[in-house]
């Protein structure tokens, strides 16, 4: 083995997501609204990674630059993983497919056979616990479970990959549309999806709450433009972060009252 | 955390079970019939009451309107010499090969208008407007340009149903949910592939309508071509048997002739339309329709 491999290899164990300097500008002239000023991050392989910020402050921009579906004005990105996956609020399943064909449907875009297909799809389903109802379609399931067919289907796209790249999971403001006990309920299935396949997750909300249950960090953005305020360890997480957080997200947002 | 996780593992199981919705059941067979198949079979049959108490009050002469029996003798006497089976078939595969070639025209041209701005821009209204132009109307031009020919009739066709079927494949991709598409951009679906996977699947309701109403369009061309249009090289078909009925002032044979009309454009209807659709919409979730 070479020395230049080595250190690409040491690197993609250091960071999978690296951003520096990102700004997005929407629009042109007068009217341009910059969306994202100069944001900063980095999140580790296998890292639980939560954006916390009220409405306007790019949280969705960013997730949707790190995932590919729109460009930065400027800066930099660098992905050391495979595929991002994307989870959005509503689940956006496929209505005329079944859940396990709905898996399947990203594994057949990353050119995965039929057989492969089938068996990995199942065992998605089986790690979100649906095995059982895999030839259901949408409409014959709850909002919860829905959400966790898109659990599924996000971890076959991101997970797919065959060099081993660290997989990369995107969520924006996924269990927002969901009631509390089923939010509540979803919150860990996802932190035991995410200890058993150690993805690297970047979660968005606006709920400090859950961002400290979930995340081992947290990253406060502010508003209009976006920009990474602080950041918090809540891996051991007490009362006392909670408020501290709170009290900052307050005052970023009450910054735009006058 | 307040809760351990394997309360919440109950919980979660709990909520599944709770969730799922309760499949209703469908009813024996002979239920189904009493609530879809008779109801129509009433109305009918209202319908053959009425009409024959007017002719019995003999408010109209006979030549306008006959008896239901005299309507039902020309049926039987048609069919039995095997005459309605030559017009029916005449007509009928005039109406599908046309359709056919309909559809073949329409999709790629509905899939360019939905997704090229420039060719919607272009042809978008025109189109829409074709929709709104009484096919009829291309009777007159068809005939000084292919004369009195099949060519004429499957002009007249194409122009009813294109539009028809062009346009409901468009409506059906502009109400695809904008969240599929770029689902499948996340997923890495290139163009070909959401194509293939998303936006088709995706508009195939609308298409269906489309086409459903493609057929409608194109059945009734058909029959005002064949009226206008009558020689003795485009042979018998309903539309012929209509225009002899007329020439030959017997009201029980237009009668007969129009309920044939009737019969076909139900017939089929009921044996593709309907299922086509019904599995379509209701593997969708969408079982408000029938």
């Amino acid at each position: 083995m070479t020395a230049t491999l080595e250190t690409t290899v040491l690197s993609t164990v250091d960071t999978a997501v690296e951003l520096a300097g990102v700004r997005k500008v929407f629009g042109h002239g007068g009217s341009a609204v910059v969306a994202l000023d100069g944001v900063d991050l980095k999140v580790k392989p296998g890292e639980f990674v939560c954006l916390l910020g009220a409405s306007g402050c790019g949280k969705s921009t960013l997730l949707n630059i790190v995932a590919g579906l729109d460009a930065a004005t400027s800066g930099q990105l660098q992905l050391n993983t495979s595929r991002p996956a994307v989870m959005f609020q509503e689940p956006a399943l496929m209505p005329w497919l079944t859940a396990a064909r709905n898996v399947e449907l990203a594994l057949r875009f990353a050119g995965v056979g039929r057989l492969a297909r089938k068996r990995r799809a199942l065992e998605l389903l089986e790690l979100v616990r649906l095995g059982d109802v895999a030839d259901k379609r949408p409409h014959e399931l709850s909002g919860g479970m829905r959400q966790r067919v898109a659990l599924a289907r996000a971890l076959a796209s991101t997970t797919v990959s065959a060099d081993g790249a660290p997989a990369l999971l995107l969520m924006d403001e996924p269990f927002a549309a969901l009631d509390a006990i089923t939010r509540d309920v979803l919150q860990s299935e996802l932190l035991r999806v995410w200890e058993t396949t150690n993805t690297a997750i970047i979660f968005v909300t606006h709920d400090v709450r859950e961002a400290v249950r979930l995340g081992q960090r947290v990253v406060l953005l502010s508003s209009r433009p976006g920009r990474v305020v602080r950041e918090w360890d809540v891996r051991d997480s007490s009362d006392e972060v909670l408020d501290e957080i709170n009290t900052h997200l307050r005052e970023v947002i009450s910054g735009h009252a006058s | 955390m307040a809760t351990p996780p394997d309360t919440l593992d109950k919980v979660g199981a709990g909520l599944d079970a709770l969730d799922v919705p309760v499949e209703a059941h469908r009813p024996p067979i002979w239920r189904r019939f009493l609530k879809t198949g008779v109801p129509p079979i009433i109305a009918f049959a209202l319908l053959l009451g009425v009409w024959q108490a007017l002719w019995a009050s003999a408010l109209l002469p006979e030549f306008q309107l006959p008896a239901p029996v005299n309507v039902w003798n020309e049926l039987v006497r048609s069919i039995s010499s095997g005459e309605a089976f030559g017009i029916l078939w005449t007509s009928l595969h005039r109406a599908v090969l046309g359709f056919l070639a309909a559809v073949v025209i329409a999709t790629p041209l509905g899939l360019l208008i939905a997704k090229v701005r420039v060719v919607r821009a272009a042809i978008g209204s025109l189109l829409t407007g074709l929709q709104s132009l009484p096919s009829v109307a291309w009777v007159p031009a068809a005939i000084l340009w292919f004369g009195v020919t099949p060519s004429t009739i499957y002009f007249v066709v194409l122009m009813g149903s294109v539009p028809s079927i062009a346009n409901g494949l468009v409506a059906g991709i502009d109400q695809i949910p904008p969240l599929l598409p770029r689902v499948g951009r996340a997923l890495g679906a290139g163009r070909f592939a959401s194509a293939r996977h998303i936006l088709l699947p995706a508009a195939l309701p609308g298409y269906l309508a489309g086409l459903k109403q493609g057929w409608a369009f194109s059945w009734r061309s058909l029959m005002a071509a064949e009226i206008i249009a009558t020689s003795p090289q485009l042979g018998v078909g309903l539309g012929q048997y209509l225009h002899n009925g007329s020439s030959l002032n017997d009201i029980n044979m237009v009668i007969a002739a129009i309920f044939l009309i009737l019969l076909v454009g139900i017939g089929i209807e009921l044996l593709l339309f309907r299922p086509l659709e019904r599995a379509v919409l209701r593997a969708r979730g969408l079982t408000g329709a029938l």
